[in-house]
């Protein structure tokens, strides 16, 4: 690998449409399997940036290893159980993971030894990436941290931001953090910032709306009874 | 004389034996400091034609490359300047904070009504602004002259 440089093994490989492997194909994997990645520039809402951070005091445990167990058991600590279903291969650059039973879905972008990177698909409620980290302090105490830089995808999400998804992902990602410091037998305070980086709304984004997984699964469901009949019709 | 030459001597023991604990517990300090990770990364600003300022960036884009980025930033800006072009020829390391860095770069690039290029990429980091779509927004040139050239074309 002359000539590489040393990040080149962190990155998930360049798609430009998202595939799922190492899952049960089928209806879970809908909303997900052949949708594009999208950056925060893609999206249509406020972009903002959101840091959660916890200080491990009194625990022993190394940014490496306060990173490698949160990559191994992520979907306890954060929460989200088996609605979040990790590929066979685990969370390793390009794998894509399946969120709330299949509704969606992140890819992972980046991992190394003390983070890792989730980058969202066209249809989820933000577009952007979420890395999870942990570091030294000054004082030598680990201090874990999931920083988002994201927008809403779409106009629908983006009223639903103002209306309470923004609060209720925040209490999402505190609990995250209050777990991940459970899991290493400590009970810190989750520190929270939130920055509005930019406060314009990308117009010209508002046919994202026509990935909306909600709107999508929705629609899908309406559609099920004809789905249902015509085979019988034709049977 | 004997007494208070001894509790003299005693006292200059114990500074002796005070200064040692502190100069180990700087010297801790010292380790300490030297363990935390710091931005390896250094950023030259040139002015060239037509209010173009280049940033040569050298070593690693990551989280604690913040502040240099933001420096520099206020350094090429200065004064009337439309463009912005990011030389990644000495671009040793990058993660995804590095990345998230470059959008917020970007924003604040667009908020001065600024344009941003680069030039320099290899092709792995090309391919980084692909998969993160920086590359819809951020314009990649093979070479300076490239990037000078797009920047004073509009």
């Amino acid at each position: 690998m002359t000539g590489q440089p040393r990040d080149a093994a962190h990155w998930a490989r360049y798609t430009e449409t998202l595939e799922v492997a190492g899952l049960r194909k089928g209806a879970g994997t809908r909303n997900v399997e052949g949708r594009r990645p999208v950056s925060p520039l893609q999206g249509f809402g406020k972009m903002w940036q959101k840091t959660f951070k916890v200080r491990l005091e009194g625990v022993g445990a190394s940014p490496v290893e306060v990173v490698g167990a949160w990559r191994e058991h992520f979907p306890e600590i954060s929460g989200f159980g088996e609605g979040f279903r990790v590929p066979s291969g685990g969370l390793v650059p390009g794998a894509v993971a399946l969120l709330a039973g299949g509704l969606t879905g992140v890819m992972v972008l980046y991992a190394d030894e003390e983070s890792f990177t989730y980058m969202t698909p066209e249809g989820h409620p933000f577009s952007g990436w979420i890395t999870f980290s942990a570091y030294r302090d000054e004082d030598g105490t680990t201090v874990a941290q999931a920083q988002f830089l994201i927008r809403a995808n779409d106009p629908v999400y983006e009223l639903m931001m103002l209306v309470g998804m923004n609060g209720a992902e925040n209490l999402q990602w505190q609990g995250t953090l209050r777990n991940l410091a459970a899991h290493f037998g400590a009970r810190g305070r989750v520190e929270t910032k939130v920055v509005c980086v930019d406060p314009g709304r990308r117009w010209r984004h508002y046919k994202n709306l026509r990935h909306n997984v909600l709107i999508r699964s929705m629609l899908h469901a309406l559609i099920a009874p004809l789905r249902w009949l015509r085979p019988r019709s034709t049977g | 004389m004997s007494g208070a030459a001894h509790g003299g001597e005693g006292l200059h023991a114990s500074l002796q034996s005070l200064r040692g604990e502190y100069e180990g517990v700087r010297e801790l300090e010292r380790k300490r400091r030297n363990d935390m990770p710091q931005a390896q990364v250094t950023m030259d600003v040139r002015r060239v034609e037509g209010n173009v300022s280049v940033i040569d960036v050298k070593g690693e884009l990551t989280a604690f490359a913040e502040g240099v980025l933001m420096d520099a930033y206020n350094q090429a800006s200065d004064g009337r300047v439309r463009a912005i072009v990011l030389n990644f020829e000495g671009l040793e390391y990058m993660n995804s904070s590095g990345i998230g860095l470059l959008v917020t770069l970007l924003i604040r690039v667009n908020r001065e009504k600024q344009k941003l290029l680069t030039y320099g990429l290899s092709e792995h980091y090309r391919s980084i602004f692909q998969i993160t779509r920086l590359d819809d927004a951020i314009g990649i040139h093979d070479s300076e002259e490239e990037a000078v050239r797009a920047a004073n074309a509009a």
